[in-house]
C-alpha cells in the first residue's frame, strides 16, 4: 500500500490505507497485497528512500525518494518484480533468504552498504553515501560480458528506475507522458534538450 | 428436422466474428457461442490508465502471475493493463507430450484473440500455396492464390488494412489504406538493403489499424498510442467488438452466448450430418444444447481440433470427421527468434512523434524462384523496426546520480531490431492428442506434441546471418542476435490439425474448409491450414472463412445441406 504515500506525503498509515481502499474502489482494481509480512522497518524504509534518491536525485524535478520509490520497493520485492523472488541468485547468508529460497533484497542492501561503509551507512554524510552506492553500482555493471550471476543491485536499481519513471512526476514531469498522441510523425528533428516519452511503450520496454 | 438455428458458430474471435457476420448478412439465423466472458466494446477498464494508477505500475504482480498465468506471463503483451485479456492457466490447463515445448497463449473472452492479436495482415502467394507440392512435405493445398484473392480483397476492405503496395511476388499487394510512414532509420535501411540486394525490400508493416476512419461503422482512425491489446475504445484496430460483431448484430439475426464451453458437436450417423452442439455454462455448470443446419468451428486452431476429438461417437470413434486419421496431426507454429539488434549511428538529430502501431517487414526472399536455402526448402521473413531507446536502458548500464538522470531524460540511441518468422513444416509427429487428465469442467485436456525441426533451425541460422549482414550494410553495429527459436507457440501462430486437402484419405477438410466426412461441418480457423508459410496467418483465416460461408450458403440455397 505504501507506494501510494507519495500522493499524501504526510498521511498516517491509517489514512494511507483508507486512501488506497478508495483508490481501489474508484479504479475497480484490487488493492495490491501488502509486502506480505515484509513491511519494512523504519530503518529499511529510510534506507530504501535514501538510496532511491541517490540513484535519481532531485533536480528541477523531484528525485526518486521524493516520489515514493522507497515505499514502492518493498512491494516490488515481495511480489517478485524484476526477478526478485527467483531463488538461488548467488551465495548469501541464510538469514537473508525467504523460505522459498529467494533473497530479501532490502536486507541484502542494508547489509551490503553497511559492509562497504565499514559502519552504519545511514550515518554517513550524503556525499559518502553516494560514493558507496556508485561503487556498488559500478561493480554490478562491469565492462565486458555481464556476470553469470548478477548482483542483486541490478534488480534493485531496475526497480528504482521503474518506480521513478512510472510515477506521475517521473513519467510526466521528468519525461513526457502522452497517452493519446493522435498522430504519427515519422521523421522530425530532435530538438536539443527534448525529453523522451515515458508513454513510448516499445522504447521503454526494449530500453 | 426443425432446427433452432440455421448456423452455429463456435468461437467469437477473428474467424468466429467473420463467420457470424457473413452468415447473418446472408440471411441466416446464427448462434455464436463463446467460452469466455462477455466484453462489451468500449468497456476496457484499464485502457486509459497511467502506470501510476496501477498497483504494480503496469508490470503486474509477478508472484500472482507465476501462480495463475505461468504460461501467459511469458507473452510480452501480457501486462498489468492486459492481463484480463488472457486466460488463467491454472483454470485452463493443458499437457505437453514427451520432449515437447509449447507455450500456448490464449484469450478466452468474447472477441477471443481479436482483442490481443498483432494485427499484421499479409497475403499468401502461390509460393506458399504451392509449397507442399513443391518439396513434398505435407499434402498439397487444394487452392491457389486466384481462389482466395477476391476474398482477401473483401476482408481487407472491411477490416481496414494500412500498408504500402510494393509489387512483390512473394507478398501480394492488397486493398490498402494509406501506410504509416517509415522513420529516418528505416527509410535509410530500406534504401541500403534494396541497393545491395535488389530482391529484398523493407516495407512498412501491413496492419489492421485504420489510417482513415470508418465513421459509418463507428470506427475512428488510429490515435498512434500502440496500446491496442488493452482494447481500443476508438475502434481503430480490427477486433470482433469493433468490426464484425456490430455488423452481425445489425442484421437482427445473431444470438450470442458467453461463458459457454462447447463440449461436443452432435453427429447423426443416419444423415451423416452434424445436428448441433452441447455446452456447459462455465459459471453455473448447467449443460445445454442447440441444433442447427450447419456448424462452423472457429474456436481457435487447437481448440477446434480438441472439440472434434472430444466429439468422437460410436459412428466416429476416432473423432468427428476423422476417417482419414490425420485429425490433430501436422500442427505448426512459426519458428520465431530475435535475429539481430544493431546500433544505428548517424541519426542522432532525428526523432519521431507518436507510437506507430506497427513495425516494418522484410518479406521472404529465400527459395522463391531458385533453391537458395542452406539446409531448408521454405522461407522466412523479418519483422521489426528502428526505435530510440527509452528510460529502460538505464536498467542495463552503470550510472547513478544527476548525470545519469540527465542522460535518461533524452531519447536514447537509435537501434534496429529484426525478428525472424521461419516457415514451420507440417510434420505428422507434431500433433495434438487427448490427455487422460481432465480440465475443471471434466473435459479431457489437450496434449501438445511439438518440436521445431532441422529445416526451421537452418532457416533461423540463415536469418541471423542475413539480418546481421543487412544491418551492417546499412551502417549498423550488430550487438546481438539469436538463431534458436523460442518454444513452440512463441509466434502465437499455432495452426493445423484439421488440414485442408484434395484427398479425404489424407486430409480432414476439402477446399471449401468443409469436412470431407460431414457436409454441414466447416472449420475455418487456423486448424484448416495445410502449411504455415511465414506470414502472419490471420488475414488468410478470415478470407477462407468468408469464402467458406459463401460456399455453405450456396449449398443451403441449393438444398444440398
Amino acid at each position: 500500500m505504501q507506494h501510494f504515500r507519495h500522493k499524501q506525503p504526510k498521511a498516517t498509515r491509517r489514512e494511507v490505507l483508507a486512501g488506497a481502499a478508495i483508490f481501489a474502489l474508484a479504479t475497480g482494481l484490487p488493492m495490491p497485497a501488502s509486502a506480505a509480512g515484509e513491511a519494512p522497518s523504519p530503518r529499511i524504509a529510510l534506507l530504501l528512500k535514501t538510496v532511491a534518491q541517490i540513484v535519481i536525485p532531485r533536480s528541477d524535478t523531484p528525485g526518486a525518494g521524493d516520489v515514493g520509490v522507497g515505499a514502492f520497493l518493498p512491494l516490488a520485492f515481495a511480489h517478485g518484480l524484476e526477478g526478485t523472488r527467483e531463488p538461488g541468485r548467488g551465495a548469501v547468508a541464510a538469514n537473508l533468504l525467504r523460505a522459498d529460497g529467494s533473497l530479501r533484497h532490502d536486507l541484502w542492501l542494508d547489509q551490503e552498504l553497511n559492509r562497504r561503509a565499514g559502519r552504519d551507512f545511514l550515518a554517513l554524510p550524503p556525499a559518502q553515501q553516494a560514493k558507496i552506492v556508485a561503487q556498488l553500482d559500478a561493480g554490478a555493471f562491469p565492462a565486458g560480458p555481464p556476470p553469470a550471476v548478477p548482483s542483486p543491485w541490478v534488480s534493485i536499481k531496475a526497480l528504482i528506475l521503474t518506480g521513478y519513471y512510472t510515477s506521475e512526476a517521473g513519467a510526466s514531469k521528468e519525461l513526457q507522458y502522452n497517452l493519446i498522441p493522435g498522430r504519427w510523425d515519422a521523421d522530425i528533428p530532435l530538438k536539443p534538450g527534448a525529453r523522451a516519452y515515458s508513454s513510448d511503450w516499445t522504447a521503454v520496454e526494449f530500453g | 428436422m426443425d432446427y433452432e438455428f440455421d448456423a452455429i458458430v463456435v468461437g467469437s474471435g477473428i474467424t468466429g466474428g467473420w463467420a457470424a457476420k457473413e452468415l447473418t448478412e446472408a440471411g441466416l439465423k446464427v448462434l455464436m457461442i463463446e467460452r469466455g466472458r462477455e466484453i462489451v466494446h468500449g468497456d476496457y477498464p484499464r485502457e486509459m490508465k497511467a502506470p501510476w494508477e496501477l498497483p504494480f505500475r503496469g508490470r503486474g504482480d509477478t508472484q500472482r502471475y507465476k501462480r495463475d498465468h505461468a504460461v501467459q506471463m511469458l507473452n510480452r503483451h501480457f501486462t498489468e493493463w492486459t492481463e484480463d485479456h488472457f486466460v488463467n492457466d491454472r483454470e485452463n490447463p493443458y499437457e505437453l507430450g514427451p520432449d515437447s515445448a509449447f507455450t500456448w497463449f490464449r484469450s478466452y473472452q468474447l472477441g477471443g484473440k481479436s482483442l490481443t492479436w498483432g494485427r499484421q495482415c499479409y497475403r499468401w502467394s502461390d509460393y506458399d500455396f504451392g509449397a507442399n507440392a513443391r518439396d513434398g512435405m505435407g499434402t498439397d493445398w487444394p487452392i491457389r492464390y486466384a481462389d482466395i484473392a477476391p476474398w482477401y480483397d473483401k476482408v481487407e476492405r472491411f477490416i481496414g488494412v494500412s500498408g504500402a503496395s510494393e509489387g512483390l511476388p512473394s507478398l501480394p499487394d492488397g486493398q490498402f489504406q494509406p501506410p504509416f510512414a517509415l522513420n529516418a532509420v528505416e527509410k535509410s535501411v530500406r534504401e541500403k538493403v534494396s541497393a545491395q540486394w535488389p530482391d529484398r525490400r523493407l516495407t512498412i508493416g501491413r496492419t489492421a489499424n485504420l489510417t482513415q476512419g470508418k465513421e459509418e461503422e463507428g470506427r475512428a482512425p488510429c490515435q498512434s498510442r500502440d496500446i491496442c491489446n488493452r482494447g481500443c475504445s476508438f475502434g481503430a484496430y480490427f477486433s470482433t467488438q469493433s468490426s464484425t460483431l456490430p455488423a452481425a448484430t445489425r442484421t437482427g439475426r445473431l444470438t450470442v452466448i458467453t461463458d459457454a464451453q462447447v463440449e461436443k458437436v452432435d453427429y447423426d450417423p443416419a444423415t451423416k450430418r452434424v445436428t448441433g452442439v452441447r455446452w456447459v455454462n462455465t459459471k453455473t455448470r448447467e449443460r445445454k444444447s442447440a441444433t442447427a443446419r450447419i456448424v462452423f468451428l472457429n474456436a481457435g486452431a487447437f481448440n477446434s481440433v480438441h472439440l472434434m476429438m472430444n466429439s468422437a461417437s460410436e459412428a466416429m470413434p476416432g473423432g468427428l470427421a476423422n476417417s482419414s486419421g490425420v485429425l490433430g496431426t501436422h500442427i505448426m507454429d512459426h519458428a520465431n527468434t530475435l535475429s539481430a539488434v544493431a546500433l544505428m549511428p548517424g541519426f542522432e538529430g532525428r526523432t519521431s512523434f507518436g507510437n506507430r502501431p506497427t513495425g516494418v517487414v522484410i518479406p521472404r526472399f529465400r527459395n522463391l524462384d531458385k533453391a537458395d536455402g542452406d539446409g531448408f526448402t521454405r522461407g522466412y521473413s523479418f519483422q521489426g523496426g528502428a526505435l530510440q531507446s527509452g528510460w529502460g536502458r538505464g536498467k542495463r548500464q552503470a550510472g547513478i546520480g544527476a548525470d545519469f538522470k540527465r542522460d535518461l531524460r533524452a531519447p536514447g540511441a537509435w537501434r534496429m531490431v529484426l525478428v525472424a518468422f521461419a516457415e514451420s513444416l507440417p510434420r505428422a509427429s507434431n500433433r495434438l492428442t487427448l490427455s487422460k487428465q481432465l480440465d475443471p469442467m471434466g473435459v479431457p485436456q489437450l496434449e501438445i506434441h511439438f518440436a521445431h525441426g532441422a529445416g526451421e533451425m537452418a532457416a533461423l541460422a540463415d536469418a541471423k546471418r542475413e539480418a546481421g549482414a543487412m544491418l551492417t550494410a546499412s551502417g549498423g553495429q550488430v550487438l546481438f542476435g539469436m538463431d534458436r527459436p523460442g518454444p513452440g507457440g512463441t509466434a502465437i501462430h499455432e495452426m493445423g490439425g484439421a488440414r485442408m486437402g484434395h484427398d479425404p484419405k489424407t486430409s480432414v477438410l476439402n477446399k471449401w474448409s468443409q469436412a470431407h466426412d460431414v457436409a454441414n461441418l466447416f472449420v475455418t480457423d487456423g486448424a484448416q491450414m495445410a502449411s504455415s508459410a511465414c506470414q502472419n496467418p490471420s488475414l488468410t483465416y478470415m478470407a477462407l472463412t468468408a469464402r467458406a460461408v459463401d460456399h455453405a450458403v450456396g449449398l443451403i440455397k441449393a438444398g444440398a445441406i
